[in-house]
């Protein structure tokens, strides 16, 4: 229904200069040069972050294609009000990364573990206020003295957005290891920062 | 384009340090930090170093797919269960599986079998249930394939994939549907199933002749034959024999066993004959 609507209502001109969200609506309208332009801005930073969680570059540029194309299917779905564009592509990518990790059964090849770090950027809290500082800030020690392992574990569920079983699926670990170890980073943080 | 982010984004990491995040030679907690200011932040995104060459790749292998038109529902659902997507977008256009075929098919059945429990299970209608069930996927598959009936004929005409191995494809999805439809009929029949479960093999005797005779007659004509002669049977059965349940009985279903057993061979050989590329 609403793809069928997106088509009939005239999209506004873009180019280049066009911000995520109108590009996301020239694309629900079947625009492949919106889509274009959106990957032009996105495709090199979400390979970098991706490659941070994957070290199997085909498996990387796999992702990054199927989602861009589910991006070109969905792009009727995106509600600006929901988020940024950047998130939305974002959480497609690392959705699909993981999916096609979880297809090729194998043991993910995870880039060195203490790189496995992300934000989840839908927030805006004030958790993210001191995340833009991390590097300076009280924070940026607690999650540095943490070990490797339990840093993986919060930074894919709490800061990558992921669900459990996604994080598990990334991490190649069972979901109760997920479980226990996120609650022991954060028992551990709590006790840093207090 | 961004101006929202970049406001809200006060600090912006220096562009060595956005750059040996790319290359992977930072921190943990470096990594971190600038993670989170690139999710915010579309300057210093496009910033980031990147290959044209790996760029202009992956987006010729997007724009692939997505210039492809998007195949109908039924094409995906036949695709997941592992039929080749050119079979596929083929089987999704055969005439008979129209609505219209659908609709008479399930309209008779349905006739049917109301029938027989108004009159609670009268054996006119059973007999009338028996007799016209296994015609059914026989005038599915007559109306297949044809220029009387394809609006695409001319089209599959110039096709790589030859007429008959169209004919064959479709008619075996033709089969399956009002096979599988007249068994649900069954199984909605009052009375014992036995009885009425006593068209499946006369079904699948003419189902098969169907596809035999097709090889050498044009299909409408080869289904009006068996049509015919199974009417005539049962017309016989009742008028000259006085039995008219004789065409269902054990040893009947025992010469359609026969037959059966006979054809399959046959079209299997053909099916084989028609696509040599296709089998493992």
């Amino acid at each position: 229904m609403h793809r069928f609507f997106a088509r009939r209502r005239e999209p506004p001109p873009i180019g280049s200069d066009s911000d995520d969200a109108e590009l996301l609506l020239a694309v629900a309208a079947e625009r492949t040069e919106a889509l274009k332009i959106l990957h032009r801005r996105h495709a090199p930073w979400l390979r970098v972050r991706l490659s941070r969680r994957c070290a199997d570059p085909d498996l990387v540029d796999e992702a990054i294609q199927d989602a861009f194309v589910a991006v070109w299917r969905d792009a009727h779905r995106y509600r600006p009000t929901k988020g940024d564009a950047a998130a939305w592509i974002w959480t497609i990518a690392v959705r699909r990364l993981i999916s096609s990790l979880r297809r090729t059964a194998t043991i993910p090849p995870l880039a060195r573990l203490e790189d496995t770090v992300g934000v989840r950027p839908v927030v805006e809290s004030a958790e993210d206020a001191v995340l833009v500082g991390v590097e300076h800030g009280e924070l940026g020690t607690a999650l540095a003295r943490l070990s490797p392992e339990l840093r993986a574990a919060i930074q894919a569920t709490v800061l990558d957005g992921l669900t459990t079983r996604e994080a598990a699926q990334l991490l190649g670990i069972p979901e109760g290891t997920v479980k226990t170890r996120v609650m022991r980073a954060k028992a551990q943080l709590r006790g840093f920062l207090a | 384009m961004s101006g929202m982010s970049e406001m809200s984004a006060v600090w912006h990491p220096p562009a060595d340090l956005v750059r040996r995040y790319a290359t992977g030679g930072l921190d943990p907690v470096q990594v971190m930090s600038v993670e989170a200011h690139l999710a915010r932040c579309g300057g210093c995104r496009t910033a980031l170093p990147y290959e044209p060459e790996w760029l202009a790749e992956s987006w010729e292998r997007i724009e692939d797919v997505v210039d492809r038109p998007w195949p109908g529902l039924g094409v995906r659902v036949l695709c997941r269960f592992g039929v080749p997507e050119h079979v596929a977008g083929l089987l999704s256009a055969t005439p008979s599986l129209s609505r219209a075929w659908l609709v008479a098919v399930i309209s008779v059945l349905g006739f049917a079998v109301g029938s027989a429990r108004v009159t609670s299970g009268d054996p006119d209608a059973l007999l009338a249930f028996l007799v016209v069930a296994p015609v059914l996927p026989v005038a599915g598959v007559a109306m297949a394939y044809g220029r009387a009936v394809d609006p695409a004929y001319e089209m599959q005409a110039a096709t790589p994939l030859s007429g008959s191995r169209l004919f064959l494809l479709r008619a075996v999805a033709v089969l399956t549907v009002a096979l599988g439809l007249t068994a649900g009929a069954t199984l909605l029949f009052p009375g014992p199933l036995g009885a009425s479960a006593a068209w499946l093999l006369p079904a699948l005797a003419l189902s098969l002749g169907m596809l035999v005779l097709s090889g050498h007659l044009p299909p409408l004509l080869a289904g009006s034959l068996l049509a015919a002669g199974w009417f005539g049977a049962v017309l016989i059965c009742d008028g000259v024999l006085h039995d008219r349940f004789l065409p269902f009985q054990p040893a009947a279903q025992g010469l359609y066993g026969v037959a059966v057993l006979v054809m399959l061979p046959l079209v299997c050989l053909r099916h084989r004959r028609l696509a040599p590329g296709e089998h493992q």
